[in-house]
C-alpha cells in the first residue's frame, strides 16, 4: 500500500453486544484515521468503548457495522486465517499484564510470533536475541518472566511486539501494572519507537500518560468526543 | 516447505514438553492409563502370538505335509457324533491310499492303546503306539540313541519297543536304557532306541510315548477299535509337498468312499484332517483367544484415553489465556489445534513407551509359567508407539478443536 493511504481508516465503525437480550451499542459510529507515523493516545472511561475498538483495530474481534480498512484492506472480507495473518504480520501487541509465557526464557518469549510464520529455530532466536539487545535486555535472554521485574517484563513484551517488524504498535494500558518511574520509562522507548518510524496507538485512561503521545483521541458511550493534537506533550530525555 | 511443517511439529513438540513439565506429576498420573492400557493391550497380543506360534510349531513337529486319516464319522466341522455310527479304517485302506494315490511319500497306520510299563521298581502309564516304520519318517521322528522300529520288528511281530524320552525318564532316570527290559502291559519287551525330544504335539506329548511294532500290537493286546481284524486307530499319510497334499486329500476321501461304498450324500464313516487344516483351526480358536484378550485390554486403553481427555480438558482451561496470546500474536486457529494435538500425543507416546517397556519385562518373566514365549517384536513394538500416539490424536481431538474455537478477546480477558 501508498504511504498515502492511512493505515487505519474507520468509516462510522459500529460493535454491537447483545447482552442479557439487550443489544449494547460498545462502538456507536466511529470514523477517524490513523497515518503512518502517528503516535496516538485513545482515552476514555470504562465502557467507553475505547477497548472494543483497540480489539478490532488490532484484528481481534470483526465490526458489526460499518467499515474497518487495515493498510486499505477491508476486515470484513477476511477469514480467520487472514485476521491471523494480519495480526502476525502489521500489528503488534502490548498487554497491560505484559502477557509472557511463564517458564520460558525471554528469547523464547520474543520468538513466539515468529512461530506462526514459519521462520526458521535459527532466524527466529536471531531476530529474538536483536529486538532483546534493542531494549537493552541482551544479558537477560536466559530469564524467565519470574526473574524479571515488571518494567524489564514489559520491555520483553515490546521486543516481542517487534520482533515481526509490525506496522503499528497496540498498546493496551501497557503502565497499567507499572510504578511511574517505570511508566516513564516505558513511554520513553514508545516515543523513540516513533521518532523511528513506527506508528504507536497506546490505550490508556490516565492522562499523563496520554500526554507522551502527539494526538489525543477521547472516547465517550461508543462515540469519539475529542479528537486533537496533544499540545503540552511530555518528553522524555533520551 | 516440508522443512517448515517439520519445525512446526518440532516447536510444538517442545511446547508439549515445557506444559508437560510444568505439571510433571499430573502428566505423569494422567499417562499412567495409556501406559497400563498399551502394557496390557501388548503383553495380550504377545500371549496371543506366543500361543499361536507354539500350537503351530507343534504340529508342524509331526511333519508339515501330512493328511490324518480317522475312524470316526465324519459329520462335519463339530456337528454331534452318534456312538452308533461305526467308524471304518483299516491296514488295507493303508495300503491302498499308499498305492493309488499320488504324492505319497509313506503311511503310518497307527493302533494306540493306554498302557503300564513296569522295569524294576519303577512303573510309568503311557501311549503304546503300534507302527510301522513309516511312522518315522511321515513324522519326522528320529533316535536319540539305539534305533526305530523296522520292517523286520514288524514282519516277526518282535517284542521291542522305541521310548519316548519322558517314558525313558520316568523308568530310568539318566541310566542308560538301552538293551533294558521293560513289561508292557505284562509282556516283556527289550528296549531298542530313545525317541529324540519333540514336546508337543496336537495327539498329546510327544515324548510321554511308547513305539512299538503293529503286529505286536495286534498279536500281544487284544484290543481291535472296530469290527475287523486289521483295524487302525489313526492313518498318517504324508505327502511331497503342500499341493500334493491338498489334492490328495479330496483323492483319499473318494477313494475311501469308494472303499465302503458310501453313497451320495451319506455321512462318510471317515474322517480326514490336514496338518493344514489343524493350523487353520489352532489359529482360529488362539486368534479367538487373542481378540477376548486384546478386547478385555482395550478397555484399560479406552479408560487411559478417556483420562487424556479429560486432563486435556482442563489443560486446555487453564491456559485460555495462553491460547488468546498465541492467537493475538499470529497463531491461526489450527494452530492452537496441533498444538494441543501434539501435546496429547507426546503425553501418550511417552506413556505407551514405557507401557512396552514394562509389557517387554513381564514377557521375558511370564515365559516360564506361561511355557511359551511371549514374544514383542519390531512390529509390535512400532504398533505400539503409532497406536499410543493415534490415542492421543483421537481423545485429544475435542480438547484441541474445542482450544482452537476459543475467541481471542474472550480468552485474553480470562484469569
Amino acid at each position: 500500500m501508498s504511504q498515502n493511504t492511512p493505515l487505519l481508516d474507520a468509516r462510522d465503525l459500529v460493535k454491537d453486544f447483545v447482552l442479557g437480550g439487550e443489544t449494547v451499542h460498545a462502538v456507536n459510529g466511529v470514523t477517524l484515521a490513523i497515518n503512518r507515523g502517528e503516535f496516538v493516545a485513545i482515552m476514555g472511561a470504562s465502557g467507553s468503548g475505547k477497548s472494543t475498538f483497540m480489539n478490532m483495530i488490532g484484528c481481534l474481534d470483526v465490526p458489526t457495522g460499518g467499515r474497518l480498512l487495515i493498510d486499505g484492506v477491508d476486515v470484513a472480507t477476511l477469514d480467520g486465517d487472514a485476521l491471523a495473518e494480519i495480526r502476525n504480520y502489521k500489528i503488534g501487541f502490548v498487554f497491560q499484564q505484559f502477557n509472557l509465557l511463564n517458564r520460558t526464557s525471554a528469547l523464547d518469549n520474543v520468538a513466539v510470533p515468529l512461530i506462526y510464520r514459519g521462520t526458521s529455530s535459527a532466524d527466529r532466536r536471531a531476530a529474538a536475541q536483536a529486538k532483546l539487545e534493542a531494549m537493552g535486555l541482551g544479558n537477560r535472554l536466559d530469564h524467565t518472566p519470574a526473574k524479571l521485574s515488571g518494567g524489564q517484563q514489559q520491555r520483553v513484551a515490546i521486543a516481542r511486539a517487534l520482533v515481526t517488524e509490525p506496522l503499528v504498535l497496540l498498546a493496551d494500558e501497557p503502565t497499567g501494572a507499572l510504578d511511574s518511574q517505570t511508566s516513564e520509562d516505558i513511554m520513553g522507548i514508545f516515543q523513540k519507537l516513533n521518532a523511528d518510524g513506527i506508528t504507536i496507538i497506546v490505550v490508556t485512561h490516565e492522562a499523563e500518560i496520554a500526554e507522551y503521545a502527539t494526538r489525543r483521541i477521547v472516547f465517550r458511550d461508543g462515540k469519539v468526543i475529542e479528537d486533537a493534537p496533544v499540545t503540552n506533550r511530555r518528553t522524555v530525555a533520551a | 516447505m516440508i522443512a517448515a511443517t517439520i519445525s512446526s511439529w518440532l516447536i510444538n513438540v517442545a511446547i508439549a514438553l515445557t506444559a508437560l513439565r510444568t505439571n510433571l506429576m499430573r502428566s505423569m498420573l494422567t499417562t499412567l492409563g495409556v501406559l497400563i492400557g498399551v502394557f496390557a493391550v501388548i503383553l495380550a497380543v504377545a500371549i496371543g502370538q506366543g500361543a499361536k506360534s507354539t500350537i503351530i510349531d507343534s504340529i508342524s513337529s509331526l511333519g508339515s505335509n501330512m493328511a490324518i486319516v480317522v475312524p470316526v464319522p465324519d459329520t462335519g466341522e463339530d456337528g454331534p457324533r452318534r456312538s452308533s455310527d461305526r467308524g471304518r479304517l483299516n491296514e488295507r485302506d493303508a495300503r491302498a491310499i499308499a498305492r493309488q494315490i499320488p504324492g505319497v511319500v509313506d503311511v503310518a497306520p497307527q493302533l494306540r492303546q493306554s498302557v503300564q510299563i513296569v522295569s524294576i521298581g519303577r512303573n510309568a502309564a503311557t501311549s503304546a503306539t503300534g507302527v510301522t516304520p513309516g511312522y518315522a519318517k511321515v513324522t519326522n521322528l528320529n533316535v536319540d540313541f539305539g534305533r526305530l522300529i523296522s520292517e523286520a520288528d514288524v514282519r516277526s511281530a518282535a517284542r521291542v519297543t522305541t521310548l519316548g524320552p519322558d517314558v525313558s525318564r520316568k523308568l530310568f532316570g539318566d541310566l542308560n536304557p538301552l538293551g533294558q527290559q521293560v513289561r508292557i502291559n505284562k509282556v516283556p519287551f527289550i528296549i531298542i532306541g530313545i525317541l529324540e525330544p519333540k514336546g508337543d504335539g496336537p495327539g498329546g506329548n510327544l515324548d510321554d510315548i511308547a513305539l512299538i511294532p503293529i503286529t505286536t500290537m495286534r498279536q500281544r493286546f487284544a484290543s481291535n477299535p472296530g469290527q475287523g481284524p486289521d483295524d487302525l486307530n489313526v492313518l498318517y499319510v504324508g505327502f511331497d509337498s503342500g499341493d500334493a497334499l491338498t489334492t490328495g486329500r479330496k483323492q483319499i476321501v473318494e477313494l475311501m468312499r469308494e472303499r465302503y461304498r458310501v453313497s451320495q450324500g451319506d455321512i462318510n464313516p471317515f474322517t480326514v484332517r490336514t496338518t493344514e487344516e489343524f493350523m487353520e483351526t489352532a489359529g482360529t480358536i488362539t486368534g479367538v483367544l487373542q481378540g477376548l484378550l486384546v478386547g478385555i485390554a482395550s478397555i484399560s486403553l479406552l479408560v487411559g484415553g478417556i483420562g487424556i481427555m479429560n486432563i486435556m480438558l482442563v489443560s486446555v482451561t487453564e491456559r485460555t489465556r495462553e491460547i488468546g496470546l498465541r492467537m493475538a500474536l499470529g497463531a491461526r486457529r489450527r494452530d492452537i489445534r496441533n498444538q494441543f494435538l501434539v501435546e496429547a500425543a507426546v503425553l501418550c507416546v511417552i506413556g505407551g513407551a514405557i507401557g512396552l517397556a514394562l509389557a517387554a519385562i513381564a514377557a521375558y518373566y511370564l515365559e516360564p509359567v506361561l511355557e511359551f514365549k511371549a514374544p514383542i517384536g519390531l512390529g509390535t513394538s512400532i504398533f505400539a508407539i503409532v497406536f499410543s500416539g493415534t490415542i492421543g490424536l483421537v481423545f485429544g481431538g475435542y480438547p484441541a478443536i474445542r482450544a482452537s474455537r476459543l475467541s481471542p478477546i474472550e480468552a485474553l480477558r480470562s484469569e
